[in-house]
């Protein structure tokens, strides 16, 4: 029976290939929705647990900054008094507080690329500490930075930034975040480095003095981060809290717009390729009125014809859903870092069970939609009188 | 083998009532070879049609081995046709994505009834004289051919009663010559024929030849 289906799609090439590609549309477009949802908030999840915080807080007007650093990289500075570490070790649940201070580096500057510099205090650090351990390197010494996945340069080479040399000591793994555009360098040097930048470099930089950028968080109990955040906020002043459950928030929020587009598309395309489709069907059991007048006259049952007319139908749907599937996630994955940029959320590659089950779900879906656009004819053509099947062929 | 009474088939063409079947009374024991004659449009290839259960009599009483046809259910008349009854139509009615073999086994294939049994239809196939063409899709057989290979089709759950509807036309006189010859071999091995045609100088393959004529079924004089 499958075999014969089969058969007969491939005796149709052209008209069933079109209807296979028809089908890949409706499945890319449900399925990149939910591609970019998954690999997005993934991202963000792993960003976070890659930095080992709980909790992020980053000065209250300079929230939206905040932001951008953790999910875009897009570099930026901005400060608060370094007394506000103290505070918010003393709230009860903080396990551990890390101070960062975020330096943008403008494009005339002395450095060719537009870079995070993310100093960092190696003795309280716990995010780059843990890499460093995986990668069996000393913690981070003086005038030594860390890059970026996506930052060029190779180990034990030299770098300037601001006209200080600095030398590569370690690379860290893709994230699809806004850590692979950034450099980690400890807060002696970068002061060093701004101290001297005035002689040094073209435009100067600034790090005022007993000032940091973020303070990065581990609770107690990650269970009760909330609570902890919401203490934070309630005992320290001009502070603003960022939780995971909130960054994500963000990103779901971000992508709305981009979602709502590509169900749109999604529907717009099952709307307007059903009836083509249910036309389509109609055509070919007319077509095949015969054959099925005469498969019934071999001993067919009506539910038979309606598994043949049906199928021919679902499995050119699945061949479709999954040619749809493969493609839209090769055009992800080699697109992924322009789509990151224009939708302006990080992106990784969402983790195996979220893909799966959302790929699976637009193949069922587009599978159903081939169901149902062949439903009434494979009925019609069940229902049919065999003698009159065989005779409407010869008119 | 078929018990006929009683049997009407009215059409309905633009409010025009068509009769081509009034009041056929027909009965065929086992074994029997029946010709079936009569001009164009007599309603012969209607009666062959109802004798398989392919479409339902306006009146009238049709029996298959003691089942009353009208009285089945899709699944039982779909068996019956499956194990009893093996079609020729007018046509050849080959599915043209499929060799000539897999024509053959098509009823089992569509049906999932009994597996295929590709080692008979071969020996079919080298029966009606196509050796070697097994595995030829229908598109590259002549239209003899294409017969013969429907023929094929027809015998391979070996049932008990073949009905045949002009099996030999697009045959040259040789090979239908050879065709009526295994038509009749299969006849004395037990399966019941009835045979539509217009050839008249078949008769002396079948034990009885009737005519359809003015709706009826008569015995024809030879
Ligand atoms: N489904 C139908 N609807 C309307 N009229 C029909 C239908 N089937 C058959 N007829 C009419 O019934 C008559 C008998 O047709 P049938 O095909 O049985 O003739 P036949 O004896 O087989 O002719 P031929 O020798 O040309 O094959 C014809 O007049 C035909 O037009
Ligand atoms: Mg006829």
């Amino acid at each position: 029976m499958i075999r014969l289906i089969t058969k007969s799609i491939v005796h149709r090439p052209v008209r069933n290939g079109a209807l296979i590609i028809s089908f890949a549309f409706i499945a890319a477009s449900l399925f990149s929705g939910h591609f970019l949802v998954a690999g997005a908030t993934d991202s963000v999840r792993q960003e976070l647990s890659r930095l080992g915080a709980d909790i992020i807080v980053v000065p209250a007007q300079y929230h939206a900054e905040g932001e951008a650093v953790l999910l875009r990289g897009e570099p930026s500075s901005f400060f608060f008094d370094s007394a506000i570490v103290g505070q918010v070790e003393n709230v009860s649940g903080v396990a551990q507080a890390a101070p960062q201070i975020y330096i943008a580096t403008m494009p005339a500057d002395c450095c060719s690329a537009l870079v995070q510099l993310i100093a960092i205090d190696p003795s309280r650090d716990f995010t780059i500490g843990p890499w460093l351990a995986q990668h069996r390197e000393m913690p981070l010494g003086k005038d030594e930075i860390i890059l970026g996945s996506q930052l060029v340069g190779d180990i034990g080479s030299t770098q300037y930034y601001y006209g200080h040399p600095f030398r590569v000591a370690g690379k860290l793994e893709p994230t699809g975040t806004g850590v692979d555009v950034s450099v980690f360098l400890r807060a002696e040097d970068a002061r060093v480095m701004a101290a001297e930048s005035v002689a040094m470099a073209y435009e100067p930089i600034e790090i005022p003095e007993g000032k940091i950028s973020v303070v990065l968080i581990k609770v107690k109990n990650p269970a009760e981060s909330t609570q902890v955040a919401s203490r934070i906020t309630d005992h320290v002043e001009g502070v603003r809290v960022i939780t995971p459950q909130y960054l994500i928030s963000t990103v779901a929020t971000q992508l709305d717009a981009t979602i709502r587009i590509l169900d749109l598309a999604a529907l717009v395309a099952t709307l307007v390729s059903l009836p083509l489709i249910a036309l389509i069907s109609v055509m070919a059991a007319n077509e095949r009125m015969r054959e099925i007048g005469m498969l019934r006259a071999l001993g067919a049952t009506q539910a038979r014809i309606f598994y043949l007319i049906s199928g021919e139908f679902v499995i050119i749907a699945l061949a479709g859903g999954i040619l749809g599937i493969a493609v839209s996630t090769v055009l992800l994955l080699s697109f992924q870092s322009y789509i990151s940029v224009t939708v302006g959320v990080p992106l990784t590659v969402p983790a195996a069970g979220s893909f799966i089950v959302s790929a699976l779900a637009a193949v069922l879906l587009t599978t159903g939609i081939g169901g149902v656009a062949a439903f009434f004819t494979a009925v019609r053509a069940a229902r049919t009188e065999p003698y009159r099947a065989i005779r409407s062929g010869e008119l | 083998m078929i018990d006929v009474s009683g049997l009407v088939k009215i059409f309905l063409e633009g409010g025009r009532e068509i009769r081509p079947l009034d009041g056929i009374d027909f009965t065929c024991e086992r074994g029997e070879f029946i010709l079936i004659v009569g001009r164009s449009g007599s309603g012969k290839t209607t009666f062959l049609n109802i004798l398989g259960g392919l479409t339902q009599p306006s009146s009238g009483r049709v029996k298959i081995d003691g089942n009353e046809i009208g009285k089945l259910s899709d699944a039982e008349c779909s068996a019956l046709r499956f194990r009893t009854i093996g079609f020729v139509f007018q046509f050849p009615g080959l599915l043209a994505p499929l060799t000539a073999l897999e024509n053959v086994t098509l009823s089992s294939s569509i049906t999932g009834v009994t597996p295929e049994d590709p080692a008979y239809a071969r020996t079919l196939l080298e029966r009606v004289g196509l050796p070697g063409k097994a595995d030829t899709l229908p598109a590259h057989l002549s239209g003899g051919e294409l017969k013969r290979v429907a023929i094929a089709r027809a015998l391979v759950n070996r049932p008990s009663l073949i009905l045949a509807d002009e099996p030999t036309a697009d045959l040259d006189i040789e090979t239908e010559r050879e065709v009526m010859a295994l038509f009749r071999e299969i006849n004395r091995s037990g399966t019941t024929i009835v045979m539509v045609t217009h050839n008249t100088e078949l008769a002396p393959f079948a034990s009885r030849v009737m005519k359809m004529e003015n709706g009826n079924l008569t015995e024809y004089e030879r």
